[in-house]
């Protein structure tokens, strides 16, 4: 630190020649690509987007568009299809984020507990492998454990006289299988959140809490609770934001089966766009899955400035 | 409270951390397992539990086969890291340090193009990079996964570049230093190993990205994690192949958990959490 200071410090021979050097020029220099940048891969997009769902066209033949007004639009709202990747993708996110959060904080209670323990701290590591593995690798892990020949989920509850389970077999319980693998690989996510957030509040708090005679479930509403809102809704947000992206897993699991049961809202558009050629529709349905994420997003924004500024 | 020794009431807390801890890493261990494993203990039942680890012929059929696949996800996560962090470490100190109207709507609008869905620029993307002759090329993942990443590389330098003293700069600026050399002699000697976390999130990320790699490469320029799923189709599965290959695409994502541990909360949310 010293050094680079000092580094820093040394008088230098700035030679102001040329307009290269002025400041305004170099901060603008300095910002302007990241934007350019930034337009051209989401707002040229979003107003693409918007131009093809207003048109029946081919993924194929681009240059034969016909202007169809908001009949994709309509067509959509009318396909079952879409209906229920809508359906599923909603009751995914209410579902999986729920789930992980009841149980990320149990778990980062017990984690915070045992802080004192050196040896737990990996332990710690290990719990959140599951959320950086690659997620195309979770759907093949989950394929190989649930599957119904060689699968060691039946094996082991055939062990204890349950099962088999369909797992992805079945409509319900592929739809529960899903559920399962995002809260296995989420929780670690709320888990780490929680925590953090639960490592904010001070000792003496609890400390003082103790001493009134407050109970667990008053600890809990009135100094846990509180202390750990702001950053537990930031990651709802973030994982509403994952469910809507939510791709790689089904794709590699389930294909959206059996039947419809498992279709989410990005593997219908990618089958529009990339299995039907049907640009005009893929796109409808990729403006709505933006439009609902910018509203999720205002608030994502909004939030984090808060959290920022705290 | 301070002492680092057991305690008995430690007990039930740590039964149920070793449990979640078990369901955690089970199904990944489960599925390196079958790695060492020849066809027939794959489909054995009951199953071989532990499999002998010196049979590696799985990894050298993946390794030889697909090596070219491998060296492609290499090539487009490290381009892109770079590409990344070259737009985004300027963009971030002038967000940081220059005032000018519209900075934080400006540093909002960067961050809401975070939330934007992939999918939703998935055919546009596709058109430009057909007429541009990006498809199926190394240089247009690259821009691809640098593009996606941008935003989250942006704001968490943000909050790196924060904690340099405000105090070093305004020395360096009285000095005589243009904005280019305080942001190369001062800033960034000083945020070397936050930018290393930025660089290792974006890197798991472009490593670990499967959607647009689907559509944009049909041959030459094909990643591994796409390769992947082309293990499963009609017909037998190749568990031991999948098994091989997941633990060699798995690798580096989990090296970097242990190492990274320190800035996973701050990675995790883009710099709002300090770690």
């Amino acid at each position: 630190m010293t050094k680079a200071a000092m580094r820093a410090g040394r008088p230098r021979q700035a030679p102001r020649r040329a307009f290269i050097h002025n400041d305004r020029f170099q901060m603008t220099a300095f910002i302007v690509p990241t934007c350019i940048f930034l337009a051209l891969l989401t707002i040229w997009p979003f107003v693409y987007s918007v131009y093809l769902s207003l048109h029946a066209v081919k993924l194929t033949a681009m240059k034969r568009a016909v202007f169809v007004g908001a009949g994709n639009y309509v067509n959509l709202l009318g396909d079952p299809l879409f209906l229920r990747a809508m359906l599923n993708t909603g009751l995914l996110a209410v579902t999986s984020i729920t789930c992980e959060i009841v149980i990320a904080f149990v778990i980062a209670k017990a984690f915070v507990s045992l802080s004192h323990l050196k040896w737990v701290n990996g332990l710690r590591s290990l719990f959140m492998l599951p959320m950086m593995v690659t997620p195309l690798v979770v759907g093949m892990i989950f394929s190989y454990v649930f599957n119904p020949i060689l699968g060691i989920a039946n094996y082991l509850l055939g062990g204890v006289g349950l099962g088999p389970v369909p797992w992805f077999g079945g409509t319900t319980a592929a739809m529960i299988s899903i559920l399962l693998i995002n809260v296995w690989q989420w929780t670690p996510f709320m888990m780490l959140l929680i925590m953090a957030g639960l490592l904010s509040i001070r000792s003496d708090l609890y400390e003082a809490a103790r001493v009134d005679g407050a109970k667990w479930h008053h600890v809990l509403t009135m100094l846990e609770i509180p202390s750990i809102k702001g950053i537990v809704l930031l990651g709802i947000i973030l994982r509403i934001i994952d469910t809507l992206r939510f791709f790689d897993v089904v794709y590699v699991t389930t294909r959206g089966g059996p039947g419809d049961s498992t279709m989410v809202l990005t593997l219908y558009a990618y089958q529009q766009n990339f299995q039907f050629f049907q640009a005009g529709v893929g796109s409808a349905a990729a403006v709505m899955i933006l439009v609902i994420s910018i509203v999720i997003t205002t608030f994502a924004v909004r939030l984090l400035r808060r959290i920022e500024n705290e | 409270m301070n002492s680092d020794r057991f305690r008995p009431r430690d007990l039930g807390p740590i039964v149920l951390v070793v449990a979640f801890v078990f369901a955690s890493v089970a199904p990944l261990l489960w599925l390196a397992l079958a790695a060492f494993k020849p066809t027939a203990d794959i489909i054995a039942i009951p199953p071989v539990w532990i499999p002998d680890f010196t049979y590696l012929e799985n990894f050298r059929d993946v390794l030889t086969e697909f090596w070219p696949f491998i060296v492609n996800s290499l090539i487009a996560t490290v381009g892109a890291t770079i590409l990344a962090l070259a737009l985004a470490v300027p963009a971030a100190f002038a967000l940081v340090n220059h005032s000018f109207r519209g900075r934080d709507a400006l540093a909002d609008w960067i961050l809401s193009t975070r939330m934007m869905p992939p999918i939703a620029a998935a055919v546009p993307l596709f058109v430009i990079f057909r007429g541009a002759g990006l498809l199926d090329s190394l240089p247009g993942l690259i821009i691809a996964y640098a593009g996606f990443n941008l935003p989250f590389a942006v704001w968490m330098t943000m909050s790196f570049i924060r904690r340099v003293p405000k105090e070093l700069i305004e020395a360096a600026r009285l000095e005589g230093c243009t904005w280019w050399q305080v942001l190369k002699d001062v800033v960034l000697p000083l945020s070397k190993s936050g930018l290393a976390a930025v660089a290792t999130f974006v890197f798991i990320f472009a490593w670990n990205e499967f959607m647009l790699a689907l559509f944009l490469t049909t041959r030459e320029a094909k990643t591994f994690p796409v390769v992947i799923s082309s293990f499963v189709g009609t017909g037998r599965v190749y568990w031991e192949y999948i098994a091989a290959a997941s633990v060699i695409q798995c690798l580096p994502p989990v090296l970097f958990t242990f190492f990274m541990q320190k800035h996973i909360v701050s990675g995790v949310t883009m710099g709002a959490v300090k770690d």
